[in-house]
């Protein structure tokens, strides 16, 4: 006989290993920045990342990553483009599938309904489909019309964060999850969630409706675990942290690397852990970070 | 007249001058000009508009101040949402868009309007300038009733005769039913504004054409600064500077930080 629900909670490191070198991996907003942090620490390599901001930066900065699956990778006020990811794409490091937001919808939402590909008509009349021959365009056999086969986007795994789950991996967020998270969760083989707090079961079943994400495959206590980025709800956006981060990062695209590493080094490679990191920010930091 | 004013501020004016009560307004990340005109808008002649910026859809007609945020990942946003449209699909209910405004940018403009955010250089796998990406903006001019392309400079660099890469498709490549060809429901880009001028499409060839002049700029310095032959009718009117009234509620109630004067 057996009668024990098996729970689902797992340490960092735990969740580190669930990453493997060439895998397809997901990342949502705010980034799971706790687990992005390991996974740099683990140096994975050959990564296709399904991924758009900072996040995806740091990761390619760190070396962990082969292709990019990003609709946008901006930096923010006077950095039009991200450092590490502009230069790694010019020099031919990383490979981009070119895409935008109602594509990447599409490949994940062909992924979750194992169809070969979802029809979208943004692209139609671009460059997208010559840039990226995964993207077919065909004419639709009811209307005739031209349209874009975005075939599965598939991640092996989709790494999120949230406000709070359950041990049983029901995951609630507050203020909701990130805008593509959901479809991340979907169209991905495992999801590991990481939470700002774990909370009673019977919290969970005390409204069912506010479950977001049902049976995540794994849960990670991670308070703070979004920093540098927002937890909402529970803390901001460290946007002095973010800009330290980018004149590194761009310092390196130049060819001075000391900085960056100097960073990965301070905040991925070294802290043993979530908390080891949050020392390293400091408290007074991230008590700052509250005022919403 | 109203005295000295700053080229994104007539800029941000113009633009909210031509947007409609009862719209919807999307603006993206790092379009400030934008940020500033549908705020603008909001508080002088739409108090129906809807103001929807990284997903939080917002009416803050009621506001004293609406202030920009101050950067692209600035969550803070969300304090006066009335709803978050990701919690669902982004792209849910697209057969109502003909009602939604948006403001794009891009690292290079055609004649046609055509926009790129992908990249500069022949080669795709060794582009000499790796774009951002194209964020949502291929469905979002697919889709919306009517788009504004802002460019806070004005270079031949800029406006191309050809871009590289297309990210979003404008007319492509001329004629009135360009876009019904494709089947792309959205009504395509409207005004072309920059540091210089106003800049709309001509009926029929669907080519960009100078439409009116910032005060003191001559067209010979448009034709100078664009790298394709723009149509330039014979008389060109000056654009209506910002007036007392417009640049007071620009400088009290939305660029209180003056984002736009630096």
């Amino acid at each position: 006989m057996n009668t024990g629900r098996r729970e689902r909670i797992i340490d960092e490191q735990q969740a580190a290993a669930w990453v493997e070198d060439g895998m397809a991996v997901a990342i949502g907003d705010p980034a799971p920045m706790a687990l992005v942090r390991r996974i740099i620490r683990r140096g994975v390599r050959n990564l296709t990342l399904v991924a758009s901001g900072f996040a995806l930066d740091m990761l390619i900065a760190a070396g962990c990553v082969r292709q990019t699956v990003s609709y946008y990778a901006g930096g923010g006020p006077g950095v039009p483009v991200l450092p590490s990811f502009r230069r790694a794409a010019e020099r031919g490091e990383i490979e981009v599938w070119e895409c935008e937001e109602g594509i990447l919808c599409a490949g994940l939402q062909a992924a979750a309904q194992m169809l070969p590909f979802m029809p979208w008509r943004a692209g139609v009349g671009t460059a997208l489909p010559q840039v990226n021959p995964d993207l077919k365009v065909f004419r639709d056999p009811i209307r005739g019309e031209e349209l874009i086969a975005v075939p599965p986007i598939k991640p092996d795994l989709t790494l999120l964060h949230a406000a709070a789950a359950d041990a049983y991996g029901n995951v609630r967020h507050l203020g909701g999850p990130g805008w593509l998270d959901l479809f991340q969760y979907r169209a991905a083989d495992r999801t590991i969630v990481q939470v700002e707090q774990v909370i009673a079961n019977e919290e969970i079943r005390a409204d069912p409706w506010a479950t977001t994400i049902a049976a995540a495959d794994a849960i990670v206590r991670a308070p703070f675990g979004a920093h540098p980025f927002y937890s909402r709800g529970f803390y901001i956006t460290d946007g002095a942290h973010l800009r330290a981060y980018l004149q590194a990062a761009e310092q390196a695209a130049g060819g001075e690397r000391a900085a960056l590493e100097e960073y990965l080094d301070r905040y991925c490679r070294a802290p043993e852990g979530l908390a080891a990191y949050l020392e390293a920010v400091g408290i007074k930091r991230l008590l700052e970070l509250h005022e919403y | 007249m109203a005295g000295e004013y700053g080229v994104q501020e007539l800029m941000a004016v113009l633009l909210a001058r031509d947007l409609n009560d009862g719209e919807l307004l999307r603006v993206g990340v790092a379009m400030p000009v934008a940020e500033a005109a549908v705020r603008l808008a909001h508080l002088t002649h739409g108090p129906n508009m809807e103001l929807v910026f990284l997903g939080a859809r917002m009416n803050v007609a009621d506001l004293e101040t609406i202030p920009m945020p101050a950067f692209g990942w600035d969550r803070r946003v969300v304090r006066w949402a009335e709803s978050y449209s990701d919690t669902g699909h982004r792209f849910d209910r697209l057969k109502d868009w003909s009602n939604h405004v948006f403001f794009i940018g891009g690292i290079q403009v055609d004649p046609f309007g055509n926009t790129n955010l992908i990249g500069i250089g022949p080669d795709y796998r060794r582009l000499k300038f790796r774009g951002p990406g194209s964020v949502g903006t291929p469905s979002l001019s697919t889709h919306v009733g009517r788009y504004y392309i802002v460019l806070n400079s004005h270079s031949p660099r800029l406006l191309v005769e050809r871009c590289d890469y297309i990210s979003a498709y404008g007319w492509g490549t001329g004629g009135a039913d360009a876009r019904r060809k494709l089947g792309l429901p959205g009504g395509g880009p409207k005004y072309v504004v920059t540091p210089l001028c106003v800049m709309d499409f001509e009926e029929e060839t669907r080519r960009m054409r100078l439409c009116s002049l910032h005060p003191g700029v001559r067209a010979a310095t448009v034709r100078e600064s664009t790298g394709f032959e723009l149509v330039i009718p014979p008389s060109v009117p000056i654009t209506e500077p910002p007036s007392a009234e417009e640049l007071r509620v620009l400088r009290a109630r939305v660029d209180v930080a003056s984002r736009l004067r630096r």
